[in-house]
């Protein structure tokens, strides 16, 4: 077997995973902390993407520039969704949870339609075709910085969530809502910051990939069914495992890419995804303790 | 007998007048058209509308069709067959439909010809371009479904004429999307080789919709064929095209390139050089009727260029109307036989007719990208 074949399988599998996981981690962790399924999720992705394609089409913004101010963006919406919507559904809201959330995405979709049309749009900026070469292996510089941003995001993440009292306070809430009242965690605040973190993840997603992808309004469906496949691989809830689960997807379809036929790769996921169930329903890093 | 003839005149000019006036005042001729006016491939759906809408304005500012205007009621199928059958079952229910109008993505117009067979009214298609259309169409099948643009296996059939002259048509591979369209190309590809004692080396299908193709052009570069032929359209091709630039490329790419859409950075960096393409229509081709279509297109769409499907709905329409004046009334059965009678002179240069399954036989044409700029290579019989 050619080595700079395989090379280039992993590589890319490495790039996909982690791009897998800046979309699910988010999601995780709203369900972590919520228990809110947000199919809504990946037209936050999508809106984040169109935010980067404006910024840096029509402002001009430089790469860091343009990510930084859609990652603030998606934390205001994060929190805005969180207050002007998302606070109704406590106790059994699990149903409504889904039709809300599940209304929102056909709203945001065919308002992107409208205002945006479904023309591919894509993002030229003084990095877009650059590539590393190592040898024969060649990878776009955009991607490696999608790859970085990705690892960084994940990093952050579980700095937060495992070692500071703002992360114990989610777990908290996480674990027991009612408890993590009693000893004075507001789980108000703390759902509403999860919120904010998981769609500014989203947000991440969108404009790391929005150079690196073409945009458009329909971008963010099939990520997000294939992220909630790999949030119940990775356990759901569990924002480490989901991240685990996303690159390990990311590789393997990759590599099947590289020996099967491709129209197998996508139903990896999903083939994955009812295998963990059928063997393990809480998922491979499914714990009590979810985030 | 004098006086008789005078008052006889009279009457007829008089009822000649009333009539022309009553006409004047008629309702207007209506052809149902159901196309994907939201969803995926809506930007095709927007062009599809320029162009029978531009033919219908000319037609309309030529005096109208029997008298009448003509107008055609646009239904949205989101290139969906279920919301197709919808649109269209819900336009033949009314009555008031002439005919029905194009369908744009295969899958739709494959689903709309049991209706309008059962409903005994003429559908033309414009831009589906599944091969199955046509052999389900004209004698022995489908009598009322005529189509206007060439099939899939036509198309691929005149590439490959044209590569196979040109010593390029060994050792292909395919890549596209897993739908009747990127099947039907896969086929008429392989068709068109066996025909002259050749094959596909590989070929592969993706999900469309589908992100990253990183994975499968590396494998497809790993095997080192001659050609890669693609069958990708709208986000799925800009992404395949940035990701081939991000891999450098090195494989000449033929098939159906959609080469005026390739980004200019992408085109000037050369890396799509070699590349030979077969289009139903591209907008530079250089004749006064081309450039006329092109300037009035322009005119009727706030300055957007013409792409192949505005060009085939523009041909469709104006065929569909030309049918409906020469069958001298609206009823269906006058205009499909009209239509089967059809003798069109295409922006192409070609009189075009249509064969025994209800097809018509345009030139296909041969684009190329050489130095970094599309050329058009030539015509190639379909």
């Amino acid at each position: 077997m050619d080595a700079a074949f395989l090379a280039q399988l992993l590589l890319n599998g490495l790039v996909i995973g982690v791009i897998y996981a800046l979309v699910a981690m988010g999601l995780s962790l709203i369900f972590g902390v919520l228990e809110i399924v947000n199919f809504a999720h990946g037209e936050f992705y999508m809106l984040g993407a169109v935010a980067a394609y404006f910024l840096s089409t029509h402002v001009q913004l430089g790469y860091w520039a343009t990510v930084a101010i859609v990652v603030v963006g998606g934390l205001c919406v994060g929190y805005l969704l969180y207050e002007g919507l998302l606070v109704s559904l406590r106790g059994e809201g699990f149903e409504r949870s889904i039709l809300l959330t599940l209304g929102l995405s056909m709203v945001l979709q065919n308002l992107a339609i409208y205002l945006f049309t479904t023309t591919p749009r894509m993002v030229q900026g003084p990095l877009t075709y650059a590539n590393y070469t190592f040898g024969e292996v060649r990878i776009p510089v955009l991607r490696v910085y999608a790859l970085g941003l990705g690892l960084a995001a994940f990093a952050a993440l579980f700095f937060i969530l495992h070692r500071t009292q703002v992360g114990k306070a989610m777990r908290g809430v996480a674990q027991n809502r009612d408890a993590a009242l009693m000893v004075g965690i507001d789980p108000r605040a703390i759902s509403r910051l999860a919120v904010a973190v998981g769609i500014g993840l989203s947000g991440l997603a969108g404009a790391a990939l929005a150079p690196v992808y073409a945009v458009h309004p329909l971008m963010g469906f099939s990520f997000v069914f294939k992220a909630f496949a790999i949030i119940i691989i990775g356990g759901l809830g569990n924002v480490s495992g989901a991240a685990i689960a996303a690159i390990a997807l990311g590789i393997l379809e990759s590599l099947a890419s590289g020996f099967l036929p491709q129209v197998m790769v996508d139903g990896l996921a999903f083939g994955s995804m009812i295998l963990v169930l059928l063997l393990k329903p809480q998922g491979l890093f499914g714990r009590g303790v979810r985030v | 007998m004098f006086k008789m003839r005078r008052l006889f005149l009279a009457l007829a000019a008089a009822a000649t007048t009333q009539l022309a006036l009553a006409q004047q005042g008629a309702a207007p001729i209506v052809i149902g058209a159901s196309i994907p006016m939201t969803g995926g491939v809506s930007t095709f759906g927007q062009h599809s509308r320029w162009g029978s809408e531009l033919a219908i304005d000319e037609a309309n500012a030529a005096g109208g069709v029997l008298g009448r205007k003509i107008e055609m009621d646009y239904q949205d199928n989101r290139c969906n067959p279920a919301e197709a059958v919808k649109s269209v079952t819900q336009m033949l229910s009314s009555k008031k439909y002439v005919a029905i109008f194009d369908g744009l993505c295969s899958s739709a117009a494959l689903a709309i010809m049991p209706l309008v067979e059962r409903a005994e009214v003429p559908f033309v298609v414009a831009n589906a371009s599944a091969t199955s259309i046509a052999e389900k169409s004209g004698v022995g099948g489908n009598k009322w479904t005529f189509k206007v643009n060439p099939t899939d296996a036509s198309m691929l059939d005149a590439l490959v004429a044209w590569l196979d002259k040109e010593g390029k048509a060994g050792n292909i591979a395919f890549l596209g999307e897993d739908t009747d369209f990127g099947r039907a190309g896969s086929n008429g590809l392989t068709e068109a080789l066996k025909k002259r004692g050749k094959s596909l080396v590989m070929t592969d299908f993706y999900q469309k919709g589908t992100a990253d193709f990183s994975s499968v052009l590396a494998k497809i570069k790993a095997r080192k064929p001659a050609a890669l032929a693609l069958y990708a359209i709208d986000a799925d091709f800009q992404n395949l095209m940035r990701q081939w630039h991000g891999m450098g490329g090195g494989i000449p790419l033929t098939g159906r390139v959609l080469v005026d859409q390739v980004p200019k950075e992408i085109m000037a960096s050369g890396v799509l050089d070699g590349t030979t393409s077969v289009q139903p229509y591209d907008a530079t081709i250089d004749s006064a009727a081309n450039k006329a279509f092109v300037e009035a297109y322009k005119k009727k769409s706030g300055g957007t260029t013409p792409i192949m499907v505005g060009f085939e709905s523009y041909e469709a329409t104006r065929i569909l109307i030309d049918a409906i004046k020469r069958a001298g009334n609206t009823n269906p059965a006058a205009i499909r036989d009209a239509l089967a009678k059809t003798k069109y002179q295409s922006i192409l240069g070609t009189t075009l007719e249509f064969d025994q399954n209800n097809l018509l036989h345009n030139n296909a044409v041969i684009l190329g990208v050489k130095d970094g700029k599309v050329v058009v290579f030539g015509f190639s019989k379909t």
